[in-house]
């Protein structure tokens, strides 16, 4: 029975080729349109969040408490060697970077803004975050004499300035006395990421700690996480080793990029919503007409004896078959749209003043995961069962005899 | 079969109400070739369609082998039809997408008969109908005598009990319509399947060996 059902859906599949094939192309084309959107979408936000990771916060950040709340010096880490020794024995942390960083007033011959310096080893958050590939201009090191600076994208463009000009750092020492400290613009950086671009200047470590008057000591330790999966479990271990410490994850420290994320779920729900919506309603049209304009073949073949059921499988078959053309040649153009967009980006640089401003990348590269082939299926497979409804109710309700009747009466 | 005091009224208690058989009592023995006469509006398709399980009447019963089968559900009434009988309608009826091979062999299928049992039937009776050079075509493509020879094929090649045919001459011309009479009373004496028309043509009343008139939905003459 299944296979007369297969070959009959098939046949009247056919019947009306130019409607079939343009429900067939609506499903392509919403189904493509789709995961390119959703994988650019996610390409996005990987691309924020990994930003923000390489960095800033790694996976897992260490803060003296308070810190955070009051950022002065009073609320520091000390004994830094003792923290990475431990930190060392951790098999689940790859690399971490220890940074000390200060905030005060940065004036160069232009203009003066509140600002923070942050000490750094390059060495480390090379390996950290490859923080050399977010150098513009200049280059990735502190000068010969190792009193170089790095200054941040946005606000070498506040304060004027370029590499090779000075800049004078004032703050406040662990003494409470009020210093001044000048460096020579080594290098300018742009990480997207808008609390470091817009206000950070990076120097080395030893300079700030001196600058300072503090040794062994450390405001953040920003940790990387061989296995995503482990990031929470490490979170524990640490509060447990260090609780005197704030131990705090990347989402936890900016929550931001996951609202992000949620509202970009929201517009792929959205999406897939619409694509549902055009996939049912399409299927539903075809195949409504389709089965009142053959009501009375259908009336015959019940007539004759042929299982209700049969006809109803015969039916489904007819929308799936269009579902899974559709589906098979949507994702496959999908697919071929995002490897294009994961390897080559999109360029929107004419709009990267704006993109830039919520840290966004002017070229946009698309994630690509195989969940949204599976989502984009049941998408198409709920769409397809859904059109049929209401099509199979008339055919439940109709009597053969009714139908023929107009001739046998 | 039997019918038993059957009544069917279409629209009852309302203003439309429709008396279209009255009190009918009938036996069709196996193998006979009767049928059922009449002026337009008489009952006789009505009744074609209840011995037809197509329709239930409004009271009385059909027997068919002792079974009743007035009282059978819809899903037993589709798989008695399947199994047991063949229809002729008079607007030949055949499924388009499908080629006249396929149509034949359609109900064959249905009741899982063997591909190659199907096949010699196919051509068994492409031959008494005289069919064999248009089976691999369309419904579409063929005449309207070559259709009904087509719907007459697939109504018995399952070799059902019985065979209902409904005005099946009335798209026909004269030399058309005596040919199909005479390949039905051919099938009807060579496999003994009973056949029951609807219709009030002269030549299928002349060929009959039993006629039943009806009038106004009652029984009047059944000779």
């Amino acid at each position: 029975m299944y296979k007369i059902a297969h070959h009959l859906a098939w046949l009247n599949l056919w019947r009306r080729k130019a409607r079939s094939l343009l429900v067939i192309l609506m499903i392509i084309m919403s189904l493509s349109g789709l995961l390119a959107l959703q994988g650019l979408y996610d390409g996005m936000i990987t691309h924020l969040i990994n930003t923000t990771i390489r960095s800033d916060s790694g996976e897992i950040s260490l803060y003296a408490k308070e810190y955070r709340l009051d950022k002065s010096l009073d609320h520091i880490l000390s004994h830094v060697s003792q923290v990475e020794e431990e930190l060392s024995r951790i098999k689940e942390i790859s690399t971490y970077s220890v940074r000390l960083e200060q905030e005060g007033l940065i004036a160069t011959a232009h203009k003066s803004l509140g600002g923070t310096l942050k000490g750094i080893s390059l060495e480390n958050e090379k390996s950290f975050g490859r923080f050399d590939t977010f150098i513009t201009k200049g280059t990735y090191s502190f000068g010969r004499k190792n009193k170089g600076a790095l200054v941040g994208s946005a606000l070498a463009d506040k304060l004027h300035l370029k590499v090779g000009n000075r800049l004078i750092f004032t703050a406040q020492d662990a003494n409470g006395e009020i210093n001044a400290i000048s460096f020579r613009i080594s290098g300018i950086f742009k990480t997207g990421n808008p609390s470091l671009d817009e206000n950070t200047v990076f120097v080395s470590m030893e300079n700030i700690s001196q600058f300072l008057g503090l040794t062994e000591s450390a405001t953040q330790i920003a940790l990387r996480i061989k296995e995503a999966d482990s990031i929470k479990k490490v979170q524990k271990e640490l509060q447990i080793l260090f609780p005197y410490a704030d131990i705090l994850r990347w989402d936890e420290l900016y929550p931001l990029l996951i609202q992000m994320r949620d509202i970009m779920d929201i517009f792929n729900l959205t999406s897939y919503a619409i694509v549902f919506i055009i996939a049912a309603l399409g299927i539903f049209g075809v195949i409504l007409v389709s089965v009142l304009e053959r009501i009375r073949e259908f009336s015959i073949m019940l007539a004759i004896g042929t299982p209700y059921k049969m006809v109803r499988t015969q039916i489904l078959l007819e929308a799936s078959f269009l579902g899974l053309i559709g589906y098979i040649a949507g994702t496959f153009l999908g697919w071929i749209l995002l490897i294009y967009m994961a390897t080559a980006g999109i360029d929107l640089r004419s709009f990267k003043a704006g993109l830039e401003l919520y840290g966004y990348s002017a070229i946009m590269y698309a994630d690509i995961h195989f969940y949204y082939f599976f989502q984009a299926f049941f998408a198409v497979f709920f769409a397809t069962l859904l059109s049929v409804l209401w099509p199979l109710h008339i055919l439940k309700r109709i009597k053969p005899i009714q139908i023929i009747q107009g001739k046998m009466l | 079969m039997k019918l038993v005091h059957i009544y069917k009224t279409f629209y009852p208690n309302t203003p439309k109400e429709v008396k279209a058989l009255t009190d009918i009592n009938l036996t069709f023995k196996k193998g006979e070739f009767t049928t059922l006469s009449g002026e337009s509006g008489s009952g006789k398709t009505t009744l074609l369609n209840l011995i037809g399980g197509l329709d239930t009447p409004t009271s009385g019963q059909i027997f068919l082998d002792d079974q009743e089968i007035s009282a059978f559900s819809e899903t037993q009434m589709a798989k008695l039809r399947l199994k047991n009988i063949g229809f002729i309608f008079q607007a030949y009826n055949l499924i388009q997408v499908l080629t006249v091979r396929e149509n034949i062999g359609f109900i064959m299928q249905l009741l899982k008969f063997d591909d190659k049992e199907i096949d010699a039937r196919i051509s068994e009776l492409a031959s008494i109908l005289q069919i064999e050079d248009i089976l691999d075509k369309l419904p579409g493509e063929i005449s309207g005598g070559q259709q009904q020879r087509v719907a007459v094929a697939r109504a018995v090649a399952s070799r059902p009990k019985l065979i209902l045919a409904d005005e099946p001459t009335a798209n026909l011309d004269s030399k058309n319509s005596e040919r199909l009479m005479r390949m039905l009373r051919t099938l009807n004496e060579k496999e003994h399947i009973t056949v029951i028309f609807a219709s009030h043509d002269k030549y299928v009343l002349e060929q009959s060996k039993r006629i039943i008139v009806l009038d106004d939905g009652v029984v009047i003459e059944d000779r």
